[in-house]
């Protein structure tokens, strides 16, 4: 009988396969590893670019603490993250029932509906700084038609935030109603029947059965949509840049001012670094959230 | 607690005529069965009853009210679904109080209830599970308790058991007609089992086509089946039907295979007509100075032997309930009690009255 015995033999070296992982370690070090180390690094130095740079410590942490300015910073990016998630959830909730329904052009409406989804912030920015103008915009002369008096808009310290999450709201609605279209189309049909034979009158089963069925759908729309929100930048500033004054001021907006406005680079950092601990934070409650509402082997995405 | 009676129900989908006229009239209390081959309607009609079909046509009575256009939530029945319908997100404690909830009961009422009706089926122990976390036969008895808090006036059960295993099936079966005879509730069960359905019912209606082949109780239904469809659907293993038609005061198979006639047969009347003979396995015995047969076919269960005779070319199933010794292709010869024989007219399927 032939050997078919094809062991390594014993005078080789046993293989190593270290330098395969190489690449990979190489990438994760020089983009995610050491851009955070850096930072780390940055928050504990008072480097204002362009001049000499010192090492200071905590002390960019504890002026954060008592910036005024970063508090308040604060206080409007939650502000701006509440509306901007809860809006659009009930609202994309709302749309997502509609659109559940078997109703004519049900396809087109929807494929319409879901357009603001994919356009520019920059364009988005741009026709709706348009729309707010006092004088010249569109929508203080729909509300002439029905009688209310101009209002400032995105030109007005009370009323920029809601303005700017109307257009946020009026860009993401489109993505809730598609997660929860999603999760409706998950939802059994059976349970429904039974509840009618139980009892239940149609916001009944709409309290009882839909809204928990679609629960971990709900929040995974609120995960995304708070990652979002918080991280909003690009249609602030366009609209913005955080005025009038500091009245649309998100920590995001601040921090590129810190940094690149006043170029910053220690204090900056340490608030990078602060935000992000926040988020961070923030993920994991909603993540243990989402697990309190999970009801199915299917909607529990292990 | 109500009677039922459902004149000339209806029911169609778009052109398809599921259900075609049904008339049936159920007793306060009484357990009635629904049986029918697949596809036949059982469901669509118990649908129907429970009010998530529309009817098309006819009329449903629930006690004195007629309820054919009430919403299913205002006609106060429960129902055990073919497919349970558990609310899959809520415990199975959650899941029995439902209904209650909605009908704001108060907390105590509907803890005892759940209580009561956890006991009875033997739930106690999984009232804070998830019905994903449950067997099919844990389910079902969920769907069950589901019902049995409701107190309603009629439970509807949709073949509650065609899920479970056959040993599960049988223990399921007298739990639920223990219960039918704690709590008394009229009920309707649809099945597709015969067996389930002369074990359990007070009146069995046979369903074909949409509509009711006959009426009544198990016993009468094995005895005097109203028409080939019923002869053929009741009893197992399955009547032998021999064609055949009337000659000199005995029964001629198209074989050629002489057969006795039932008494009274007034056999002048039916001269030439095309007729069915009918006799159910289990009635026939081996009888030395019989019809003389060869054997095609023995299975013995140590009980009973089933046997498939070739009568000159004419296929009998017998069923022997005493162990005899027959070997395949031995001879053997078999008589039959002409009282237990039944007769078809085969033009239009009716029993022949004798
Ligand atoms: N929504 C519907 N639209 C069209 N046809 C239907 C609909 N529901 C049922 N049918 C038809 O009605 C007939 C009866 O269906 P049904 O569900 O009542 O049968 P069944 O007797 O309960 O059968 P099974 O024993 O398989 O449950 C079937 O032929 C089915 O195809
Ligand atoms: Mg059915």
């Amino acid at each position: 009988m032939i050997s078919t015995d094809r062991a390594v033999p014993s005078y080789r070296l046993a293989p190593n396969y270290r330098p395969f992982v190489m690449p990979a370690l190489i990438v994760v070090c020089a983009v995610i590893i050491f851009p955070w180390a850096f930072t780390v690094w940055m928050s504990a130095n008072d480097w204002t670019l362009g001049q000499a740079r010192t090492f200071v410590g905590a002390e960019n942490y504890i002026n954060l603490a008592l910036d005024a300015r970063f508090w308040e910073s604060l206080w409007h990016t939650i502000y701006y993250t509440a509306l901007a998630v809860i809006l659009p959830l009930f609202l994309g909730t709302i749309a997502a029932l509609i659109f559940d329904e078997q109703f004519p052009l049900r396809g087109f409406l929807r494929g319409v509906f879901v357009m603001p989804m994919m356009a520019t912030p920059v364009a988005i920015a741009l026709v709706w700084t348009m729309m707010f103008h006092p004088q010249l915009g569109i929508l203080n002369y729909f509300l002439s038609l029905v009688g209310i008096e101009a209002q400032g808009w995105i030109y007005d310290q009370a009323t920029v935030i809601p303005s700017l999450v109307i257009v946020e709201v009026w860009q993401w609605t489109p993505l809730v109603m598609l997660i929860v279209l999603g999760g409706l189309a998950a939802v059994p049909r059976e349970p429904y029947e039974s509840a009618e034979i139980d009892g239940a009158n149609g916001w009944q089963k709409f309290r009882y059965l839909t809204l928990p069925m679609i629960g971990p759908f709900l929040m995974i729309a609120v995960i995304i949509r708070t990652i979002d929100a918080l991280k909003s930048f690009d249609i602030i500033y366009a609209m913005t840049q955080g005025g009038p004054g500091t009245a649309s001021e998100t920590i995001n907006i601040y921090l590129y001012n810190v940094a690149f406005s006043y170029y910053n680079i220690g204090y900056a950092s340490a608030m990078a670094i602060i935000f992000f601990i926040l988020i961070v934070i923030l993920s994991f409650v909603l993540l243990i959230v989402r697990q309190c509402t999970v009801w199915s082997q299917a909607g529990d995405g292990k | 607690m109500a009677s039922v009676r459902i004149v000339n129900a209806k029911k169609n989908f778009g052109a398809v005529k599921v259900i075609r006229g049904v008339d049936i009239d159920i007793a306060d209390g009484e357990f009635v069965v629904l049986v029918g081959p697949s596809g036949c309607g059982k469901s669509t009609l118990l649908r129907m009853i429970a009010g998530l079909e529309e009817v098309s046509g006819g009329e449903i009575y629930i006690g004195q009210r007629e309820v054919s256009h009430l919403r299913a939530r205002d006609r106060d029945i429960a129902m055990v679904f073919q497919n349970y319908a558990l609310y899959p997100h809520m415990t199975v404690s959650d899941n029995m109080g439902f209904a209650l909830k909605l009908k704001k009961a108060g907390e105590q009422e509907m803890n005892d209830k759940v209580a009561r009706a956890a006991s009875i089926l033997g739930l106690e122990n999984l009232l804070e599970r998830l019905p994903r976390q449950l067997s099919g036969g844990q389910r079902q008895r969920v769907a069950m308790g589901r019902a049995i808090v409701r107190d309603p006036q009629v439970f509807l059960f949709d073949e509650p058991l065609s899920n479970l295993d056959a040993k599960l099936r049988v223990q399921m079966r007298g739990e639920i007609r223990a219960l039918h005879r704690r709590i008394g509730t009229t009920t309707i069960y649809v099945t597709h089992d015969q067996v389930e359905a002369m074990t359990m019912a007070d009146k069995i209606v046979v369903l074909h086509d949409g509509l009711v082949e006959q009426i009544g109780t198990p016993l009468e239904l094995y005895d005097r089946p109203d028409n080939l469809f019923v002869a053929g659907f009741i009893g197992s293993p399955a009547m032998n039907f021999i064609d055949g038609r009337i000659e000199n005061g005995e029964f001629k198979a198209i074989g050629g295979l002489a057969l006795p006639l039932p008494e009274g047969l007034p056999a002048g009347k039916f001269a030439g007509v095309e007729l069915v003979y009918g006799i159910r396995p289990e009635h026939i015995r081996a009888k030395a100075d019989g019809i003389q047969g060869t054997v095609d076919l023995v299975e013995g269960t140590g009980s009973e032997v089933y046997a498939k005779l070739d009568c000159q070319g004419q296929a009998i199933y017998c069923l022997f309930r005493e162990r005899i010794q027959i070997e395949y292709q031995q001879s053997l010869c078999i008589g039959l009690d002409p009282s237990l024989v039944h007769i078809f007219d085969k033009a239009t399927g009716k029993r022949v009255v004798v």
